[in-house]
């Protein structure tokens, strides 16, 4: 569906030191330096998958969903979607696809979203049909048939969300490019957004690709994960191999009847909170059942969980990893 | 097919803003006093100069009449028809919501174009049409039906004209960012089509007079209507003011579509 080969971004930015005098010389002679917002990267996406696009600020994610969506060029390498060169922005191609921004939106400010939906009807050429069948299962899926009437100023951010979710998949995209859907909504339509997303790409098939700073987006939605940092591809495969790598230690929760002194639990493996009745302990993942034979015999155990450690830190340690990989490689080896 | 599916698409656009502009039906009152003051304040300069002689380059006060009443007209279409829209494209480009144009099967120049409407704004047109009568009374006679059909024809050059000389314009906004001095310096530039052209004959051995018939086709878009109504406009200068529009509105669109290449959208 997706196929990326040695994909590379590079911009020229103006580049001038502060300072009035940094200034005036910066009119006659400018300085340019090349940003390699991404550089050089291979993928491939199956038909119906939905992948997640993880890295830090200014890694390069947003930047080649933009190249996928045909809103930008492409320095160097090869993109087709769906067997389309996307930077040619063909009709049959566009119809295809739709990219969802979370910071910005395209729904008319002053009138409802329901003239919005109209206009993207008239725009993908939808018939009449499909679209009363699109919009009404849109309706009923995302709840919004109280708030497609009000104009959109007067809606708040998540409802907002919502009806550009709305607005984006009127003409059913088989290919959703999705950059930062849920920034800035609370826990509860965070998750409203992404069981919607979950079933659009049952129900429909269509392909996703995802890039989310929350993780729990990303677990929740993305089976697979593409790791892009500094504008190279650092890591592509399962998330929960992913997180097997990078940390491959479980942590052991455990819920005290009462409380216990620290130096009961530091032989059973490294404490990394206790307070409150609550201690969470990290062991290696083999002497995981060792661990907890040992804690059920010598502690008063109400209760106990084996989890993964969070995405936050498996992805904060993943980026330091390759930060220092960076580093090391740019200094001078000792003689 | 394709002619069909724009048709529709503007049918859409204009029910938009006129949802919109009913909205805000104080305007029509605001913007008709407005236009009434500036077209008083645009005739004054015209009284005075017209109490010290009868005519001017061959233009007496009933004609040149003629031209300030196209330029007021013609500032009606540009500020209810081509100005709120294009002044829209400068804000995407600044919040980066182009991006959503770019997205749609559609042209990304049409979609631009037809967003937004402002009909209120539009008053000056029926200024202008007032100020036509006047002139012809102060003439004292009607202009030809010929005269008439070709003034009608040279409407769409002149708005043709207009509107491309916006979307060269808003092209440079892809490439300065803020573009708000380039359409002050342009509606400035524009005040000057409220004379006959021939006035600036004097200046500059007539450079000025090709330079707003050639470069900025000022000329064109006031000075020929009006003196087609006159049925005074030789029939090679229709013919050229046809194919001027025509290649200046294909030179703009080649612009327009060189920077959307350029366009790499404001970072997320």
């Amino acid at each position: 569906m997706i196929s990326v080969r040695g994909l590379r971004k590079h911009y020229k930015v103006h580049k001038r030191p502060p300072g009035l005098k940094a200034a005036l010389r910066s009119l006659v002679h400018r300085s340019y330096t090349t940003v390699k917002a991404v550089d050089g990267i291979s993928f491939d996406i199956r038909p119906g998958e939905r992948v997640g696009f993880l890295g830090p600020n200014g890694a390069g994610k947003t930047t080649t969903l933009k190249v996928l969506s045909g809103l930008l060029y492409p320095s160097d390498g090869e993109v087709t979607v769906d067997g389309h060169v996307p930077q040619k922005r063909e009709e049959a191609f566009l119809k295809k696809i739709m990219l969802v921004m979370g910071q910005k939106q395209q729904l008319l400010w002053d009138l409802p979203p329901a003239e919005t939906f109209e206009l993207n009807r008239a725009i993908y050429d939808v018939p009449q049909a499909q679209y009363k069948k699109t919009m009404s299962d849109l309706i009923e899926l995302l709840e919004i048939g109280d708030l497609i009437g009000k104009p959109t100023r007067q809606l708040s951010l998540g409802e907002r969300m919502k009806c550009e979710l709305a607005a984006a998949l009127i003409h059913q995209p088989r290919v959703l490019f999705l950059d930062e859907p849920t920034i800035g909504l609370d826990v509860a339509m965070q998750a409203t957004m992404r069981t919607f997303i979950k079933e659009y790409n049952e129900k429909y098939g269509a392909t996703l690709i995802l890039t989310s700073h929350y993780m729990d987006d990303v677990a929740a939605l993305c089976p697979r994960v593409i790791v892009i940092d500094k504008g190279l591809l650092s890591y592509d495969g399962g998330l929960d191999a992913l997180v097997q790598r990078v940390r491959p230690e479980k942590r052991v929760v455990l819920r005290l009847s009462e409380e216990v002194d620290a130096g009961r639990l530091s032989p059973l493996g490294r404490v990394v909170t206790h307070e409150s009745g609550t201690a969470v302990l990290q062991v290696q993942q083999e002497a995981v059942n060792a661990t907890i034979t040992r804690a059920l015999s010598t502690l008063p155990v109400m209760d106990l969980t084996v989890e993964n450690a969070p995405l936050e830190e498996v992805m904060s340690e993943l980026f330091a990893e390759s930060k220092a990989r960076r580093t090391a490689a740019s200094e001078p080896v000792p003689a | 097919m394709k002619v069909k599916r724009y048709l529709r698409l503007l049918g859409i656009q204009l029910k938009a803003s006129g949802l919109l502009s009913l909205q805000y039906r104080a305007d029509f009152f605001t913007e008709g006093l407005t236009s009434l003051f500036w077209t008083f304040t645009a005739l004054a300069p015209l009284f005075v100069v017209y109490s010290e002689r009868p005519s001017i380059e061959g233009w007496n006060f009933g004609e040149a009449l003629l031209v300030v009443g196209w330029f007021t007209l013609l500032q009606g279409i540009l500020e209810g028809a081509i100005n709120p829209s294009l002044t829209g494209v400068v804000e995407h480009i600044r919040k980066g919501t182009l991006d959503f144009v770019l997205l749609k099967p559609a042209d990304a120049q049409f979609l631009v174009s037809t967003q937004r409407f402002q009909p209120w704004r539009a008053f000056n047109v029926l200024t202008g049409i007032g100020l036509f009568v006047y002139a012809f009374m102060h003439l004292g006679r009607w202009p030809s039906v010929t005269g008439l059909l070709a003034s009608v024809l040279l409407l769409g050059t002149s708005t043709l004209l207009l509107y491309s000389l916006w979307i060269l314009t808003v092209s440079a906004a892809f490439f300065v960012v803020r573009v708000d001095n380039l359409t002050y310096l342009f509606t400035s530039i524009f005040d000057f089509a409220r004379w006959p052209s021939s006035v600036f004959q004097g200046v500059g051995r007539g450079v000025l007079t090709m330079v707003f018939t050639y470069v900025i086709p000022l000329a064109l878009m006031t000075t020929f209507p009006a003196q087609a109504m006159l049925g005074r406009l030789p029939p090679q200068s229709l013919v050229g003011a046809v194919v001027g529009a025509g290649l200046f509105a294909w030179g703009s669109r080649q612009v327009w579509l060189r920077s959307i290449r350029r366009y790499t959208s404001a970072s997320s």
